[in-house]
């Protein structure tokens, strides 16, 4: 060991002062000489007879050099030096070659790299937290009410914390929120996060400046105090040291600042700048609201040392069963599958992408393997058109090591080249792909391209390099092989076998071309078929804004109701406004939460479990807003809120109506805005019945059914507002802002777009991979057209000669290019099939991304497969052509 | 036949320590050490002392350093390193015992001759 370092560190001092070495040498050597010749003399040999003796008995002083070097291990150095030069000789003589495969090799390699930043950033960098790998979430599960993701509860984490799950160390809760930041006139909205006291803790952060909550601060009494940020401190304070005590006005209300963030402090994905108090009241804390958390306040927690998730799962399973026993609502939450997940922090905020960053990945790769195998196909043919000069070579003594070493250095040196324009490729790709809005993933915004994935590339190039050389030493040597046999290597056995082997990479080619272009078309089916589902309102001339009411001065039903009524009133003032209504959440807003509802009289089946609807408060003319579809009855109304008792009435949509009451007697049932049945005082009137609409997303498959209750009955201080006007509806998002301003300045309208926007934007996570899937495709239909034609072409002037004398001898042209055809059909044949395999396997791999796309399946594979018959004849034909017209008395002369 | 016997491989090393032991020396130096403690009995094939050399430095075993020859040249002269030395004992050490072993074994009386 120690001996290796010597001569390692031996190496590199005289690498570093080669000039040294070598005229040290030199002088040592010549000293040798000189005074052995003197020597001589003295012992009587004459002169000029002792200098040749001196010389004979020395040796070849090159040689002794050369050795003195390679004691030194300079001589691999100096020979990859030479390789180098002579690769970089042989790839500017063909420059034809050398710029298509550094063409391919930028964008195949450009392509992983983009794609792997993402993966990279997303999946694989660890969240920026002392040991994160410890950070958890928990969130309870209602799967058969339907309800995938609840939340965690105030109760859950009061009973939870303190060592009440023994494998947790700490527990918190957060839930993200919005509020108006600034003096009156110039407030801006600001999403922000509201978090328990050790929220920080948990994490592991402390702030740089002051203190972070403490449980005094978690009452609505004493929760006006504030965390800021580095960015918030530095932009709004000036970075002001002594901003402790300092006020910030949020919702109107002064809020005292008690520290400051560290820099980069981060909680996953939030934008949010200020840090709030999650304070609640005792009633909130009782096992009666444990299962309110609805979604909107979400449990992190650390692991405590030499504890796993799967342990502190039993734990949270045993204390859940311990907490229902006894429980009034334990029998509904049983059957409604309850239980309460726990997963990895990092895992559980990526899960909704890692699917589909991992199989782009895939398809990255699929086009690297397929560039790659062009770009082995055309060195194997150019290492065959350079056989000659390899015997000569090695005839000469060129030793086997130096064959091998050469072609590595040659494809390495390729490689490398086409690495670095690879990485320029992908730095950007991954600039493309942050102004694609790449920051709207989770953890998108860490998307970058630095030193580490500059690694990832170049060492993606070297082994690449490394691949690519293997067929090409094989071939040489197998050649070596061949030629000791026989003398004339054309249609020898190493002809032969690095044809079948070109052929062999064809077929592959094809076939990964084929899974490729199969997976495009059934992500693009799929979004087509997405495109085309009926989303149950008429998302045209629909303008749409999300306006947060603060709780502070809005906090009262009537309040909420009065600004409504005021909104509505001026929007429908205003020239080309059709109807306007409001209402607490709309279709496809991202906020979609299921709740409970009873129906008067449905005495649930044995085993029927609990069922989450979609209900909410709406206001004016939502209906006719959104453009729904009456089926019975009548729609909601502005007077409906505003009657001196607010009317009990609701309207249900078709979906709800038909499971309930099949016979189609909706109008006039009544149900109730609870998990169980109440005095018929607190009972509503089923008015009408509306189309269903598609509520979370247009590819829903379950349709439980929505409920729509008068404003008055379920207002928010966060509400839509839906105008539809005859106009180009974009043309009233200024009006929209200005009209919300006049009744109150505090108030900011986000989100404003137009209902055609959202639809569209709800189907961004099937655009973008449908759109990746379809680039990649492309580019690997063209990379398998060259690579076919590539090697076609080359059959075809290998067998010149072959075919000139059959012309010669009155073979038919027309024969001639079947066979060639024919060549490339068994090839198609062959590639199709292993394809369609892969197919089948890439299919069910992306099963979760595909929406209607089983029938289709066989439909878009054909389709896929005549798309790539059609590319690999049309690249045959043109050598089969030229193979036909070969002119035999030109060839038999030549 | 020749009074001088050939190297057997590897003793090169072993002499070349054992020479620059001594004393600081130049290679042609090495080389006539060798001849004169091995009372000219081994013939140094003289192209592949400077390898050897270079080698035997490059592992860190002797080490050089440019000086004056004793006709006022500039030359080359090598010393022992620590290491070297500790190297050159065991070696030596080593090669003891394979010689007596050996000698032991040759000089060992079988049954047919006697």
């Amino acid at each position: 060991m120690l001996l290796w370092l010597n001569r390692i560190r031996s190496m590199i001092t005289a690498l570093r002062s080669r000039k040294d070495f070598e005229s040290g040498m030199s002088e040592e050597l010549q000293f040798h000489m000189d005074q052995f010749t003197q020597d001589l003399i003295r012992s009587g040999v004459p002169a000029a007879e002792a200098a040749r003796r001196a010389r004979i008995e020395f040796g070849a002083v090159a040689n002794v050099e050369e050795d003195c070097r390679q004691s030194r291990g300079l001589h691999l150095i100096d020979e990859l030096g030479r390789q180098i030069s002579y690769a970089g000789r042989l790839l500017r003589k063909s420059p034809g070659f050398t710029l298509t495969a550094l063409a391919t090799l930028a964008i195949c390699l450009g392509a992983n790299l983009t794609i792997f930043a993402v993966v990279d950033a997303v999946l694989l960098r660890p969240l920026p937290f002392p040991q994160s790998e410890q950070l958890i979430t928990i969130f309870n599960t209602y799967p058969k009410a339907n309800v995938l993701r609840d939340g965690s509860s105030l109760t859950n984490y009061y009973e939870r914390r303190g060592g009440q799950v023994p494998g947790l160390s700490s527990v918190a809760l957060y839930r993200y929120g919005n509020a108006n930041v600034g003096e009156p006139g110039s407030t801006e909205h600001e999403p922000i996060t509201r978090v328990t006291p050790d929220f920080f803790a948990t994490l592991g952060t402390g702030p740089q400046i002051g203190n972070v909550f403490t449980e005094e601060h978690t009452t609505f009494q004493t929760d006006k105090v504030v965390l800021l940020t580095d960015g918030y401190w530095r932009q709004h304070f000036h970075a002001d040291p002594n901003v402790v005590g300092k006020t910030l006005r949020v919702d109107g209300v002064a809020n005292t600042v008690v520290g400051v963030l560290p820099r980069g402090f981060r909680f996953l994905s939030s934008e949010s700048r200020l840090y709030f108090p999650l304070a609640s009241n005792p009633e909130h804390r009782t096992p009666l609201q444990r299962h309110s958390g609805g979604n909107s306040i979400h449990m992190i927690g650390r692991l405590k040392e030499g504890f796993t998730i799967s342990t502190v799962q039993s734990q949270v399973d045993a204390q859940n069963t311990n907490l229902e026993t006894g429980s009034p609502t334990a029998k509904m939450m049983a059957d409604a599958g309850f239980r309460s997940i726990v997963t990895s922090l990092h895992a559980d905020h990526v899960e909704s992408i890692r699917d589909v960053l991992l199989l782009m990945q895939a398809g990255a790769i699929a086009l690297l393997v397929i560039g790659a195998v062009n770009l082995m196909n055309l060195l194997l043919i150019r290492a065959n058109s350079r056989a000659k000069e390899l015997s000569v070579r090695q005839a000469l003594g060129a030793r086997t090591r130096h064959v091998i070493s050469e072609v590595v250095v040659e494809t390495t040196l390729l490689t490398l080249l086409g690495g670095l324009l690879g990485m320029a490729v992908g730095w950007a790709g991954t600039r493309l792909v942050a102004t694609l809005g790449a920051d709207r993933l989770p953890l998108g915004s860490a998307i970058l391209f630095d030193g580490r994935l500059a690694i990832a590339g170049l060492a993606a190039a070297v082994l690449l390099g490394i691949a690519l050389a293997v067929p090409i030493v094989w071939w040489n040597l197998r050649r070596q092989v061949a030629s000791a046999m026989q003398s004339e290597t054309r249609g020898g056995t190493a002809g032969r076998a690095a044809q079948s082997l070109r052929h062999s990479f064809i077929v592959g080619q094809i076939a990964l071309a084929l899974v490729l272009l199969t997976g495009a078309g059934l992500l693009g089916f799929s979004l087509k078929e997405a495109m085309a589902v009926p989303p149950g309102f008429q998302p045209d001339h629909v303008i749409t804004g999300h306006i947060a009411m603060p709780w502070k001065s809005y906090s009262k039903t009537q309040t909420q109701l009065a600004f409504s009524e005021r909104l509505l009133q001026s929007i429908r003032q205003q020239p080309g406004v059709l109807s306007a209504g409001s209402g607490v959440n709309i279709p496809l807003s991202g906020h979609s939460g299921k709740s409970a509802v009873t129906v008067k009289g449905h005495r649930p089946a044995p085993g029927e479990p609990p069922r989450g609807i979609y209900s909410y408060g709406v206001d004016g003319d939502y209906f006719q807003a959104l453009g729904h579809k009456l089926v019975a009855g009548r729609f909601l109304n502005s007077s409906d809120s505003r009657q001196s008792s607010v009317s009990r009435v609701c309207v249900v949509d078709q979906d709800f109506a038909n499971y309930y009451w099949p016979k189609g007697n909706a109008i006039g049932q009544r149900l109730f805005r609870s998990p169980d049945e109440r005095p018929d005082l607190e009972a509503f009137m089923v008015v009408g019945v509306v189309a269903p609409a598609k509520q979370a997303a247009l590819t829903d498959m379950e349709a439980p059914g929505a409920v729509y209750f008068p404003f008055g009955h379920a207002s928010d201080n966060e509400i839509f507002v839906i105008a539809r006007t005859s106009l180009a509806p974009e043309l009233f998002g200024l009006t929209l802002q200005k009209l919300v301003r006049e009744i109150d300045p505090d108030l900011p309208v986000t989100g404003v777009r137009t209902m055609e926007e959202r639809v569209a934007d709800s189907l961004t996570a099937r655009r973008t991979p449908a759109l990746l899937a379809a680039l990649f495709s492309g580019v690997a239909l063209l990379l398998t057209a060259l690579g076919t034609y590539g090697v076609l072409s080359y059959a075809v002037s290998q067998r010149r000669r072959e075919i000139g004398v059959r012309m010669a001898l009155g073979a038919n042209p027309g024969a001639i290019r079947i066979q060639f055809v024919w060549l490339s059909l068994r090839l198609l044949a062959a590639g199709t099939a292993i394809g369609a395999a892969g197919a089948w396997i890439a299919s069910r791999a992306m099963q979760a991304m595909l929406f209607r796309a089983s029938e289709a399946g066989p439909l878009v594979l054909s389709g896929a497969v005549a798309t790539i018959g059609f590319v690999a004849i049309a690249a045959c034909l043109l050598p089969a052509n030229r193979a036909a017209r070969i002119p035999p008395v030109e060839v038999l002369n030549g | 036949m020749s009074k001088t016997a050939d190297l057997l491989p590897g003793t090169l090393d072993m002499l070349i320590l054992k020479a620059v032991s001594l004393e600081a020396l130049h290679g042609y130096g090495v080389l006539l050490r060798i001849k004169q403690i091995s009372g000219d009995a081994l013939d140094i094939p003289q192209g592949s002392l400077y390898p050897a050399l270079y080698r035997l430095e490059s592992q860190g075993l002797i080490q050089s350093e440019w000086g004056q020859s004793d006709n006022n040249r500039k030359a080359k002269f090598y010393t022992l390193t620590v290491s070297g030395r500790k190297r050159l004992r065991e070696e030596t050490a080593g090669w003891n015992r394979l010689a007596t072993a050996m000698s032991a074994a040759l000089s060992a009386t079988g049954p047919e001759e006697a």
